[in-house]
């Protein structure tokens, strides 16, 4: 019997992610990506954008990431904001 | 007689084409496959009489997947490529000497499956799951552009695109992008809808493609636009030699193309020396 507890999604959710966090790079600027586990996301510090991974897949389209503002932590009520590309 | 009728039927047609300005474009492309996700694959089967899936397995067959691969599959939503290629690896290397050093590389492959529109990787998703290969870590699923890669300079082995070209509104990039990420020795493939020119044939093509084809979206999809769209949109495309020149002005070499069904669907390739 398949286990499809949300417990058990998040935790190969997570597995997946710092993996991916060395193999994806800033889809903008091409640099590095860093993995934040609190917000379940990739953050492209050179440009201050959090992608988000949303059921196990990281959204990396441009206009998906959410531009981080310095002394504010992300809050998921923010609205996102599209990057000009 | 019967042909004669086709044509009058062909020319009272109104084949005005959508124009669609630059901005629109994935838009429009967005909102198409966020329609057409759930009935895809069945639509493939029944516009192309399930033709779909040998040009497929020719384009896996051509790419000559080998174990330890990292392959970027663009705009492979819902799978089909990314799942061939897997099996391919994992039959080839059930054939081959069964040593240590194999099954790492077999563990070390990576098949990257992307795609601008979150419901189709979700279908491609569920149908791992379904396969029992949902928590495998060679298939991996990313939202992403085909314009805008979110993979590093030189990390793959192989390129892919299915029937997503026709798609990208800026072609240039999508090639330049495909480009930078392929290792030196990389291979470029393309395979997509492309152009008739076979005298009677293109006459019966076109009438299939605008009668036929947003007849059966409307009915099986719900979705007659979207099927519109992508007839007209595969009309748009440069012809094959077009194609092909731009590919080389990406920087690829090699580059070749093969006509498939008189020209209905092409398979182009490029190499990265």
């Amino acid at each position: 019997m398949v286990r499809r507890s949300g417990v058990l999604l998040k935790k190969v959710a997570a597995g997946i992610s710092s993996r991916l966090a060395e193999i994806l790079v800033c889809p903008l600027t091409k640099q590095p990506l860093r993995m934040c586990d609190k917000t379940n996301s990739l953050i492209s510090d050179s440009i201050g954008v959090s992608y988000p991974i949303v059921d196990g897949i990281p959204r990396l389209v441009p206009s998906d990431g959410i531009i981080l503002h310095s002394d504010q932590d992300l809050n998921s009520s923010d609205p996102p904001q599209t990057n000009s590309s | 007689m019967a042909m004669r009728s086709i044509y009058r039927g062909l020319r009272r047609n109104d084949l005005r084409f959508k124009e669609v300005r630059e901005d629109e474009k994935s838009q429009m492309v967005g909102n198409v496959f966020t329609s057409v996700a759930s009935s895809y694959d069945v639509m493939n089967d029944l516009m192309s009489g399930g033709l779909h899936r040998l040009w497929k397995e020719r384009l896996v067959s051509k790419l000559n997947p080998f174990p330890g691969m990292k392959h970027l599959d663009v705009a492979g939503g819902t799978g089909d490529v990314g799942f061939r290629i897997f099996d391919s690896i994992h039959s080839v290397a059930h054939r081959a000497v069964r040593d240590g050093h194999d099954d790492n590389l077999l563990g070390e492959t990576q098949i990257f499956v992307c795609d601008i529109n979150p419901n189709m990787l979700r279908v491609g998703r569920k149908r791992a799951e379904d396969r029992g290969l949902g928590d495998n870590k060679s298939l991996v699923w990313v939202e992403g552009d085909a314009e805008k890669l979110t993979f590093g300079d030189a990390t793959m082995d192989g390129y892919t695109i299915a029937f997503g070209i026709r798609n990208v509104t800026h072609i240039e990039k999508a090639l330049a992008e495909a480009y930078r990420v392929l290792k030196p020795g990389g291979r470029f493939l393309c395979l997509g809808l492309s152009h008739v020119e076979l005298p009677i044939f293109k006459d019966l093509y076109d009438y299939y493609s605008f009668a036929v084809i947003p007849k059966v979206g409307e009915l099986v999809a719900g979705d007659r636009e979207s099927y519109q769209y992508l007839v007209e949109s595969i009309r748009r495309f440069p012809k094959q030699e077009r194609f092909a020149t731009m590919i080389e002005e990406a920087g690829f070499q090699k580059v070749e193309y093969e006509n498939l069904v008189g020209g209905v669907v092409a398979i182009h390739s490029g190499l990265k020396f």
